[in-house]
């Protein structure tokens, strides 16, 4: 074999070769431009690297100033030829909410979240944050048995329920920084979830919009979205990607070809935050919606530390005398 | 909108008209994931977008491009790593995933096989040389090194990836099926964090 045919091989596999390419790049300058469109309003960060986090905090201090240029930058830009005022205005106090919500977000809050099958529950968790702390419960029926287990961050120190006792997991002293399992890394992928990166994402990427107003004043903006933008790949298991919903769901059906268009539904509450993101696909064979229902953003209590939990090597020495 | 601002807009149209492509393949194949690369792609070009004054002219935005690229995908990298490990613990629904089929062309198995058994870096340069073209200068601003550094470590990975390539090409010759080879897709951005 000659070096030009082993390179001609390298080069015949080009990722621009791939099926798919030319829409791979459509769909990162549609990314690109709703981003563009949010973050026109901004200041420049002195290093030019503002971190998602930041860029919260940062629309936290500029408050309404930022979500108005949002508005106003998302009709100048996102917009598509063609669409009428009423849509541009919607898709733009969709994203509005979006970052209202974010930044109510950013202090406490309560999300439910519901994935039905054929009507049928299939998987569930309520998860409740207030600043550093976060619990996390399972609500699934008990196909996989763990209908009811909880997860704590109190404090820094982490608690988990073991055969219905609660066990100290361990402080953060004791985990590998940059692990993945220290209490702030959890907090700041759970938040990513609930109130930043991936409201934007479903709020940027909807298309076709409606509204429907409803009575307490509240109003659902409906829409399409490509399941890509909700599930979201995270890693490949045996040469094979892995596509999982918000909160971590495993995606399944049409939820998992990042293509399929997806039915979204965001409720907005009189008060301009995100109150329900609901998602439906596979109507005409296999059913599925998804749901993440928020609560008391701003306003949800502490979680605290189980008084009864016992440190995990007293639990294992003590099951070793038994 | 002020002709300065249209200026401006019209920079950044021209820019990204350019040179979208571009930075979305290196992030295709530098990525964990399609949706990363996206993700890393439109960073680079809002990064760009705030730091337009300060972005070379000509051919160099396109180095500079890239370096930007390089380290947006980095930062990502980071923050993958938590979320990965974040989902593995919580394990709140371990049901089977959606399989996506593997690519059947046995001669780029081969090519994925023989850049995995690369060091992150000569499969950078590698890449960047043939699938970015990108002379060794454009190699060394977007790698941060001298441009005779950048040439020297083409040449070797060019001689390792033919060494590689010649040798799973003969071993895969009779009865073994392309399948049989591991997909070293996945493999790189992680071996590259």
């Amino acid at each position: 074999m000659t070096t030009s045919r082993s390179l001609q091989a390298l080069r015949r596999a080009n990722p621009r070769a791939k099926a798919g390419f030319a829409k791979s790049v459509e769909a990162t300058a549609d990314t690109m431009r709703a981003r563009l469109a949010i973050d026109a309003g901004a200041p420049e960060s002195p290093t030019g690297h503002a971190s998602p986090r930041r860029r919260l905090a940062r629309g936290l201090a500029v408050g309404g100033a930022l979500a108005a240029a949002a508005a106003v930058a998302a009709v100048l830009v996102v917009a598509p030829p063609g669409v009428g005022p009423g849509v541009a205005n919607a898709a733009a106090a969709v994203r509005k909410a979006a970052t209202v919500t974010a930044a109510e977000a950013e202090r406490s809050g309560t999300a439910v979240v519901r994935i039905t099958h054929d009507d049928a529950a299939w998987a569930g968790s309520t998860i409740h944050w207030h600043g550093q702390d976060l619990s996390l419960t399972s609500d699934a029926p008990r196909r996989f048995g763990r209908a009811g287990s909880e997860f704590r961050v109190v404090d820094g120190t982490m608690y988990g329920v073991d055969d219905g006792d609660w066990v100290v997991l361990g402080s953060p002293d004791s985990i590998d920084p940059g692990s993945g399992t220290t209490p702030d890394e959890y907090l700041a992928a759970v938040r990513e979830d609930v109130g930043g990166a991936t409201l934007r994402r479903i709020t940027d990427g909807m298309t076709d919009l409606t509204t429907r107003q409803l009575a307490d004043g509240a109003t659902v903006f409906s829409g399409t979205v490509a399941a890509g933008l909700i599930a979201r790949e995270t890693g490949f298991k045996e040469g094979r990607s892995i596509r999982v919903l918000p909160f971590g769901y495993v995606a399944h059906d049409e939820a998992a070809n990042p293509d399929a268009p997806l039915h979204a539904a965001i409720t907005v509450g009189a008060d301009g935050v995100v109150r329900e993101i609901a998602v439906t696909w596979g109507i005409s064979a296999s059913a599925w919606t998804y749901t993440v229902t928020y609560s008391d953003l701003g306003e949800t209590p502490a979680p605290v530390a189980p008084a009864d939990a016992r440190p995990l090597r007293e639990r294992l020495r003590a099951e070793r005398n038994k | 909108m002020t002709e300065g601002e249209r200026a401006r807009r019209r920079r950044f149209d021209t820019l990204f008209e350019s040179y979208s492509a571009d930075i979305v393949a290196y992030c295709s194949w530098r990525a964990a994931s399609g949706s990363d690369a996206q993700d890393a792609a439109a960073e680079v070009f809002l990064v760009a977008w705030r730091r337009l004054d300060a972005l070379p002219e000509g051919d160099a935005a396109r180095a500079w491009l890239y370096a930007t690229a390089r380290r947006v995908l980095a930062n990502q990298r980071r923050a993958s790593r938590r979320r990965a490990a974040l989902y593995e613990r919580l394990a709140l629904d371990t049901a089977s995933a959606r399989h996506e089929p593997p690519s059947g062309d046995r001669k780029e198995t081969l090519v994925h096989e023989a850049l995995r058994r690369l060091g992150p870096r000569d499969r950078e340069v590698l890449l960047l040389a043939e699938w970015e073209a990108l002379s060794p200068a454009q190699i060394a601003t977007v790698m941060g090194c001298l441009a005779i550094t950048a040439r020297g470590r083409l040449h070797r990975a060019r001689r390792r990836f033919r060494a590689a390539f010649e040798e799973l090409a003969d071993d895969s010759a009779p009865g073994r099926e392309a399948s049989q080879l591991p997909t070293a897709t996945a493999s790189f951005a992680k071996e590259q964090s």
